[in-house]
């Protein structure tokens, strides 16, 4: 019989092509690897940094911290050079001992990194910088200008009936942070179980309002400009992709309601090209790297040279002047019980 | 004992035939593929569901507290039923699709019947990413759909019941699976005996009788067949209910995802791997007592 060739070789087949996603990254010659956030080795600016040191630069997009480290560390530490860890998993990569210390003397550019991100807590250990810090911002509401108006002011918008099936959360746990920071908590990172039970609350609270939790910027991007939803809790590189792109997008940060994310470049104690690494590192704290990393992104940079290769009029509007915006922002850390967080978060979507 | 081996070579066993080499050389590759990539990874999947995750380290002591999370949570239980119910609400109706069509190109194909065959498999050239996709531009709140619906006046403005929802989710799954279920029951038509549906006309039997007490258990073993293929296709999949399922309607395999992923909880992952497995090894334990995979 035909057909029962036909049906094994169709079975395998689609086996096969299901399975073939998962695409291992490998080095080889050099090549420095990374897994990043999406944006962070753009080919708008790591071009540039390719012909100059002549290593091909191949990254791994995370969709979450808890992945980013996963992936890491899966590898024993091989499979990746570099990470752009934020300050959620820093003092975990420390500990587990996936990281080597950083060696600033290698960067010539180490000196222009903001004085008070030198020897952050966030990535200085037993006192020495496991990390060099690039990038920060804060979470946004964004908004479809044309179907919301007035400007929202607030993040109660996204419970309002009238959004009903129009807007896009997070698909991580961490967004229990924003919540419990819109109920007003002090320390959104260390909640009791009673504010997570308040915090599970106002998310079923809200379910019927949200259309689709997003995991990869490009898909956000796309439900914004598919109609399917108006509003959405996200990154500014969201903003900055559908601004480029022509789409009415605005961008509002709540005033003493936001979380947000400081980045540093962490080097694999394992590393196969730890010297490509350190290039790297110093390619993006120079006014190239920094300019194309706030271009892409939309974030803040970390450098009085990025500051000034932007201008200091964009220098202001992403608070690098004072940086007053960033000790105001309930930045990612650690949190204790994270395995109730992601309970949590199973249960809001299912 | 070594004395005792001097004793042998015993007469007659030169007249044995040599050892066949050939049989066991061809045996080889597919024992080491079943080996490397089927047993090595279950017994790997097996061991990491009874450790667990402490303080986001691996700890591996044996216990089954992944499997007490997993039957204790209200929410994971209702995922479990929840992809049980889509699983066989998918299968079913793939049946009732895959009956009518089968009958119909086993019967009376005629000589089109390889072309009407080529023509059921033809979607499966096209990858099944992009038939998930193509529903989510079909259903889409600014979709096709939405669009021919308000050309033709039925609408005033998109609806957004269409896409991201259970509906939606199950229609997909019937539609990429189809092919896997009409194949078979094809096949269990071609093999019905024309005979004894004449028999069955000529002693009086109305056509729903023939078809209920004749063709049915004649073809069961097809549809059984097909059914295995959609059910374990579906309990196992994460990409249909990501791209088009609801915002809390999610299945087993995005909870395992997520375990493997933004959750870095493998042990559970692979607890839920487990179940998921179990639950498809029952499905097909079931069927093949039917006798299903005879006409495979």
């Amino acid at each position: 019989m035909w057909h029962r060739l036909l049906s094994t070789v169709l079975i395998g087949c689609l086996s096969f092509a299901l399975w073939l996603p998962a695409q291992p990254v490998q080095a080889a010659g050099c090549t420095l690897t990374a897994i990043v956030w999406e944006g962070y080795t753009d080919s708008s600016f790591a071009k540039k940094f390719e012909q100059d040191t002549g290593c091909k630069v191949k990254a791994t997009y995370a969709g979450s911290s808890d992945e980013m480290f996963a992936k890491f560390r899966a590898g024993g530490g091989r499979t990746y050079d570099l990470i752009s860890a934020s300050g959620d998993i820093t003092e975990r990569l420390y500990k587990a001992g996936l990281v080597q210390p950083i060696e600033t003397s290698k960067l010539k550019n180490y000196d222009a990194v903001f004085t008070s991100f030198q020897g952050g807590k966030w990535n200085t250990f037993d006192g020495r910088p496991y990390g060099v810090t690039f990038a920060w911002g804060p979470n946004v509401l964004v908004y479809d200008t044309k179907a919301v108006q007035p400007a929202p002011t607030s993040w109660d918008v996204l419970a309002e009936p009238a959004y009903a099936g129009k807007i896009s959360l997070p698909d991580n746990p961490m967004t229990i942070a924003d919540v419990a920071l819109w109920l007003g908590k002090a320390d959104p990172y260390d909640l009791t179980e009673a504010d997570l039970a308040e915090v599970k609350q106002t998310l079923l609270a809200l379910r019927p309002n949200i259309r689709k939790f997003w995991t990869t910027a490009g898909e956000l991007a796309n439900l914004f400009q598919s109609g399917e939803i108006e509003l959405a809790h996200a990154w500014p590189l969201t903003y900055t992709q559908l601004s480029e792109a022509g789409f009415p997008i605005g961008s509002v940060s709540p005033k003493g309601k936001l979380t947000g994310w400081t980045d540093s470049w962490m080097i694999s104690k394992n590393a196969r090209n730890p010297e490509a690494a350190y290039q790297w590192i110093d390619y993006v704290l120079s006014s190239e790297g920094q300019k194309g990393v706030m271009d892409v992104t939309g974030y803040s940079g970390a450098t009085t040279l990025g500051a000034a290769a932007v201008g200091a009029e964009r220098a202001h509007e992403l608070f690098m002047d004072d940086l007053s915006l960033h000790s105001q922002i309930k930045m990612w850390q650690s949190v204790k019980n994270y395995d109730q967080w992601v309970q949590l978060w199973n249960e809001i979507r299912s | 004992m070594s004395s005792s081996l001097t004793q042998f070579p015993h007469p007659r066993s030169r007249r044995r035939l040599p050892l066949p080499v050939g049989l066991y050389a061809t045996l080889l590759p597919p024992l080491l593929w079943m080996t490397l990539l089927y047993f090595v990874p279950i017994v790997l999947l097996m061991s990491y569901s009874v450790w667990r995750l402490e303080a986001f380290d691996i700890v591996k002591d044996f216990s089954f507290v992944n499997f007490r999370t997993i039957f204790t949570n209200v929410a994971y239980r209702t995922v479990i039923l929840r992809t049980l119910a889509t699983a066989l609400g998918v299968t079913v109706i793939d049946i009732l699709i895959a009956l009518p069509l089968g009958y119909w190109i086993g019967r009376y194909g005629g000589r089109y019947r390889a072309l009407l065959t080529l023509l059921v498999i033809l979607p499966l050239w096209s990858s099944y990413l992009v038939r998930v996709f193509a529903w989510k531009i079909i259903l889409g709140y600014n979709g096709v759909l939405n669009s021919a619906l308000m050309a033709v006046g039925i609408l005033q403005e998109p609806s957004q019941v269409f896409l991201y929802n259970q509906f939606s989710t199950i229609l997909t799954f019937v539609h990429v699976w189809l092919p896997f279920m009409i194949l078979p029951v094809i096949t269990a038509f071609e093999r019905l005996p024309q005979d004894l549906l004449e028999v069955s006309a000529d002693l009086n039997a109305p056509p729903w009788t023939t078809f209920r007490r004749v063709v049915l258990p004649l073809v069961t073993p097809g549809i059984l067949a097909g059914s295995i293929n959609v059910f374990s296709l579906t309990m196992g999949d994460f990409i249909t209910p990501s791209l088009v399922g609801s915002a809390n309607g999610i299945l087993l395999g995005n909870v395992i995802s997520s375990q493997f992923g933004v959750s870095y909880n493998w042990p559970l992952g692979a607890a839920f791997a487990l179940v998921v497995m179990l639950i498809v090894f029952a499905g097909l334990a079931m069927v093949l007592r039917q006798g299903a995979l005879d006409s495979l």
